[in-house]
């Protein structure tokens, strides 16, 4: 069953099926936010905001995917987030906290661990260091790993815009990691105008 | 080697990048590979672009820090009136639920009681299978009453607390947090508070991180009514479970334990598999 099917069942009032909507989107959905907002509060009341208004208007979404139209959702309640200085709601403390499910198996070699989370929070402070639209592109490109096309529902911008804001994101961030050569070692062009 | 002099036009950034996701049409990715071949500055750019990629791509996926829900009213109409409360501390106490959540599938157990409130938790009723998953068989199971159960050592663990009722809990536990992708998986999962009049069904699901192409398996055949409190010991053979390629990546696993009053408890517990 795939997402058109849920889809169809949850426009029924199927509550199961958008149940299996929420949970295939909602770590995706949160780490967009999350990578927009900064705070996992702000982020998860944006998540949560989105998943409330797609189930309320659910039965207007006739042919459009709904990956996109939920993210399209989020992401103007992202903007709205900037807007308004505000956040969505108030939530109880979580004793549990946020878990940062990490990738592999975690190195047991201190200062290698120390050195990734330092590259994280460095990747972390350039996106947060681009402009709001610059930021939304990158994210939905390199953190979601959507297509082009898919942005461009999203965001509502023709295909070009959305090519040139990833560029533009990626070269903004690119500049800002090289100013750290000891953890990003990266190509730098050359004069040399032939490859080998 | 073709010098640059005899190379397609320099390609732009935005063509770089484009280039970088297979996101030009055929003629212009192939301009911009013929170009870059022989272009040492452009093949430096388009390292850079893809190494900025890379870097962003290796953040690590957060899990949310609970879950997340919507009522139990049917779209549009019943939620006309709450849509004007976006923000309100009222909705968000009430819609929001940490760790443990509330949830009532209409096609489950629940269907003849009064509806609380959906979660984003995976729900199955008990007698329809999860279609659009897979399942594994566990390799052994217990499910035993507390005070003859065999539990595992978990190292890896969790405890929700029911925000209705704090007397009740649920626990999940694993005996790592990461696992290869030929390992057993052995787990826990208990119950505190909760009488056999209270819990029904207990569902378990391996649920793959959405950030590398998210999908679920259910990890054990529904119990129609084991006892609580609740211990339940199993393992899993990881290459039994339906997993598509490649196996190793971010996994949740979640258990939900249907109550009688229509609601749910659940919670999860991150675990990694590698190669």
């Amino acid at each position: 069953m795939d997402d058109r099917d849920l889809v169809g069942l949850a426009r029924r009032g199927d509550r199961e099926a958008f149940g299996q909507l929420i949970v295939q989107y909602q770590v995706p959905l949160y780490n967009m936010a999350l990578r927009m907002v900064g705070a996992p509060d702000d982020a998860a009341d944006i998540a949560q905001e989105a998943f409330l208004r797609a189930w309320e208007k659910i039965r207007t979404l006739r042919d459009a995917p709904f990956k996109s139209w939920l993210f399209q959702i989020a992401a103007n309640l992202c903007y709205d987030h900037f807007r308004r200085g505000r956040r969505y709601g108030m939530m109880p403390d979580d004793d549990q906290g946020a878990k940062i499910v990490s990738l592999g198996i975690a190195t047991p070699d201190p200062q290698e661990r120390a050195e990734a989370n330092e590259r994280n929070r460095l990747v972390r402070d350039s996106i947060a260091g681009l402009d709001h639209d610059m930021r939304m592109a990158i994210i939905l490109r390199d953190v979601n790993g959507m297509s082009y096309e898919e942005m461009a529902a999203v965001l509502r911008v023709p295909l070009g815009t959305v090519k040139s804001r990833i560029a533009r994101a990626r070269s903004a961030v690119q500049e800002r990691l090289q100013q750290h050569p000891d953890l990003f070692p990266m190509s730098t062009p050359t004069e040399d105008a032939h490859a080998e | 080697m073709p010098s640059e002099s005899h190379t397609p036009i320099e390609p732009t950034l935005a063509e770089l990048s484009a280039y970088l996701d297979h996101e030009l049409d055929a003629g212009a990715q192939a301009r911009v590979a013929e170009h870059v071949a022989g272009c040492n500055r452009c093949k430096a750019r388009l390292d850079g672009l893809r190494q900025t990629a890379y870097a962003i791509r290796g953040l690590p996926m957060e899990t949310p820090p609970r879950s997340f829900t919507v009522p139990q009213r049917s779209p549009r109409r019943s939620w006309a009136p709450v849509a004007g409360w976006v923000g309100s501390l009222a909705a968000a106490t009430v819609l929001v639920v940490f760790g443990v959540t509330h949830l009532n599938f209409g096609a489950g157990p629940a269907a003849t009681t009064a509806n609380r409130s959906v979660s984003g938790g995976l729900a199955a009723a008990p007698a329809q299978p999860v279609q659009p998953y897979g399942a594994a068989a566990p390799l052994y199971q217990s499910e035993t009453q507390a005070s003859v159960a065999k539990a595992i050592t978990p190292v890896n663990s969790k405890t929700a607390i029911d925000p209705t009722n704090s007397s009740r809990s649920l626990t999940i536990g694993t005996d790592a947090h990461a696992y290869a992708a030929n390992g057993v998986l052995r787990l826990h999962v208990a119950t505190a508070g909760l009488s056999t009049n209270e819990a029904s069904t207990v569902r378990i699901f391996l649920v793959r991180d959405q950030g590398q192409g998210g999908y679920a398996i259910r990890l054990a055949p529904a119990t129609s009514a084991p006892g609580y409190p609740l211990h339940y010991d199993a393992a899993y053979a990881i290459p039994q479970m339906p997993l598509p390629s490649p196996v190793a990546g971010n996994y949740v696993l979640q258990v939900e334990i249907q109550l009688s009053d229509g609601s749910a408890l659940i919670a999860w517990l991150p675990l990694t598999i590698t190669s």
